[in-house]
């Protein structure tokens, strides 16, 4: 790697726009969201009402930041655990090449991605409403059901509700994922494979995940992160409700900060800053067992 | 619809002397064509079911909608839909603003992390392995955890209710991840490539130049990263143009418009089919590029 000599001016160019934008919005703002979560702070009056940790002692207590913190985790571990192995076979099964109309199914699965995650949930709004929905029209014209069933008016079915939408939404992106690991898998494997008389799942089992290992630990790690700032779909499809039972961090914390007067800035912070640390050490769990797997990736040379 | 090239694993094999197992391997295929065949497309049905809904809905009538049900047929049909969402709803307005916050944010977020992650990986400097560090902690930083502070600080800048602020909102968060991939591929790039730049003469600008066009496949993979990303974001144009209906991108206008009217669900499904179809043909376009320029990232 050259010195920094006759370079400096350029470096310095190069990284001034990362630096300004990557300072003034994520950096600065963590260390703010610190600052402020120790304040009672409305956003309007100057910031003098110190409390120290009296945001936190109040959040310890508040049964809705856990009932949401509840919801968010059950809606990531469950999210993660539908959508990674489902959106692994159906890529799997989508590059085999024996297929037909290949390119139809990729096109119908990868649809939602592009259908912004908030239209997703006000179209099933609609879909799953008990009066004239098209999932009750069907069931009791079909008599399944003798009465209407109301998904999002309970607390338990909004939330599965809630994860079911956006699995659905968010499908296609990951089974985009796992199609550009899986080029990186030899085909001759799969020949030699097919030779020994080998079956689809046995190939899956023995060829496909053992070599897309380490990626597929980045795959998983993107999918929690991202589930864990679930949103959009949230404020469409239940609104946090029936009552508070849907609600996510997310979800409260914009409550908190910027729903409705008075606007609540220093204990929405920290919330965030409490939730950005829950989130941080859940996720360097999981990077843990990534950078063991690499290792184990590096011994065998694969 | 025909989705560009992008095949994976369909590389070419070698020619299989043997005709029996020619012969075996194309009985295979039919039977597990015959199985596989179906049941995809039944669940591909059931997948696309809620476009075909908003695609017929756009052609009913409001009564037609509300008692329809289940059933696709339009009965009667109603073309004033379209006109009635592109204008009076202002899907118009909000498409045009999805358009401007996805490709200027997705602008911003090229050029800052191309720069950024090319310097941290070809050179030394004061601060680089802590700058190096700090990224690498911010990755998986929610955005909620931080939000209220940018929002102080596009109100600070006057920025507040402009597309300036959602842009340099959506475009200042994201960015840790981009850069990473930046620095991965072109620490990985031989470095006679640069010795033979050096001999030619080249200074830091025409190295540069030479090098950009080789990270293609990060290139395409950060263009559709963010342009996904701030064509289906949500809570930074809902929170930075909060009551501004004017500036709000699909998502949120259209949450404000289920509020203040009563629903006007033809309309919607025919603004959803005329803002969503553009879309899909750029995707269309463009997914063979995703799934290379993928497997492109994850090799290197």
């Amino acid at each position: 790697m050259p010195g920094a000599s006759g370079s400096r001016f350029w470096i310095f160019v190069f990284l001034f726009p990362f630096l300004v934008l990557y300072g003034g919005f994520t950096v600065w703002p963590l260390l703010a969201t610190a600052y402020y979560s120790l304040f009672n702070w409305d956003g309007i009056q100057p910031l003098t009402d110190f409390v120290g940790l009296g945001n936190y002692q109040k959040i310890w207590a508040d049964p809705i930041f856990w009932l949401a913190l509840k919801n968010t985790l059950v809606f990531a571990v469950a999210e993660t655990a539908i959508k990674l192995p489902l959106t692994l076979v159906v890529a799997v099964l989508l590059t085999r090449r024996w297929l037909l109309f290949k390119s139809f199914f990729r096109t119908v699965f990868f649809l939602p991605v592009i259908l912004p995650v908030a239209l997703a949930g006000l179209v099933f709004t609609y879909l799953l409403n008990p009066s004239n929905g098209a999932l009750n029209a069907f069931l009791v014209d079909h008599n399944l059901v003798h009465t209407p069933i109301d998904l999002l008016g309970h607390g338990n079915t909004a939330l599965i509700a809630i994860i079911l939408v956006a699995t659905w939404q968010i499908f296609g992106q990951y089974m985009v994922y796992w199609m550009a690991a899986l080029q990186n898998v030899p085909e001759e494997l799969y020949e030699a494979a097919d030779l020994d008389g080998a079956g689809e799942l046995q190939k899956l089992w023995h060829i496909t995940l053992p070599l897309i290992r380490p990626v597929a630990i980045i795959i998983t790690l993107l999918a929690i992160v991202n589930a864990l700032h679930v949103f959009g779909v949230v404020v469409t499809l239940t609104s946090g409700g029936p009552g508070q039972a849907s609600y996510t961090v997310s979800y409260f914390i914009y409550n908190e900060a910027f729903s409705e007067a008075p606007f609540r800035y220093g204990y929405g912070s920290a919330a965030a800053l409490l939730f950005a640390v829950l989130a941080f050490v859940f996720v360097s769990g999981q990077a843990v067992l990534a950078r063991g797997a690499l290792r184990r990736r590096q011994e065998y040379g694969v | 619809m025909a989705v560009a090239a992008g095949e994976a694993g369909e590389q070419v094999t070698l020619e299989r002397p043997r005709q029996t197992h020619r012969l075996k391997r194309l009985d295979r295929s039919v039977y597990l064509n015959l199985v596989a065949v179906p049941v995809l497309l039944l669940i591909s049905f059931f997948w696309a079911y809620p476009f075909l809904w908003t695609i017929s809905t756009a052609f009913k009538t409001q009564l037609g909608a509300f008692t329809a049900g289940a059933s696709l047929v339009p009965h009667p049909l109603e073309l004033g839909n379209f006109a009635r969402a592109w204008v009076t709803a202002g899907f118009s307005n909000y498409t045009a603003n999805s358009f401007i916050y996805a490709v200027s944010s997705t602008l911003v977020e090229l050029i800052k992390s191309a720069l950024c992650g090319y310097v941290l990986a070809r050179y030394r400097f004061p601060g680089r392995d802590l700058l190096y560090k700090i990224i690498v902690l911010t990755l998986f930083v929610p955005i909620v955890s931080i939000v209220i502070p940018q929002f102080v600080l596009i109100e600070h800048l006057g920025l507040l209710n402009s597309r300036l602020g959602v842009i340099l909102a959506q475009s200042g968060g994201a960015g840790a991840l981009y850069v990473l991939l930046f620095t991965g591929f072109f620490e990985n790039l031989p470095q006679e490539l640069f010795d033979a730049a050096r001999v030619d003469g080249a200074g830091f600008l025409q190295t540069f130049w030479l090098m950009l066009p080789l990270a293609r496949p990060i290139i395409a993979v950060v263009v559709i990263f963010q342009f996904v990303y701030s064509w289906n974001d949500f809570t930074i144009p809902l929170i930075f143009t909060l009551g501004q209906p004017n500036l709000q991108n699909l998502a949120v206008g259209m949450l404000y418009f289920q509020g203040t009217h009563t629903f006007d669900w033809t309309g919607f499904a025919a603004g959803i089919l005329m803002s969503f179809t553009p879309v899909l043909l750029v995707f269309l376009a463009f997914q063979g590029y995703f799934v290379r320029g993928l497997a492109g990232a994850v090799k290197g």
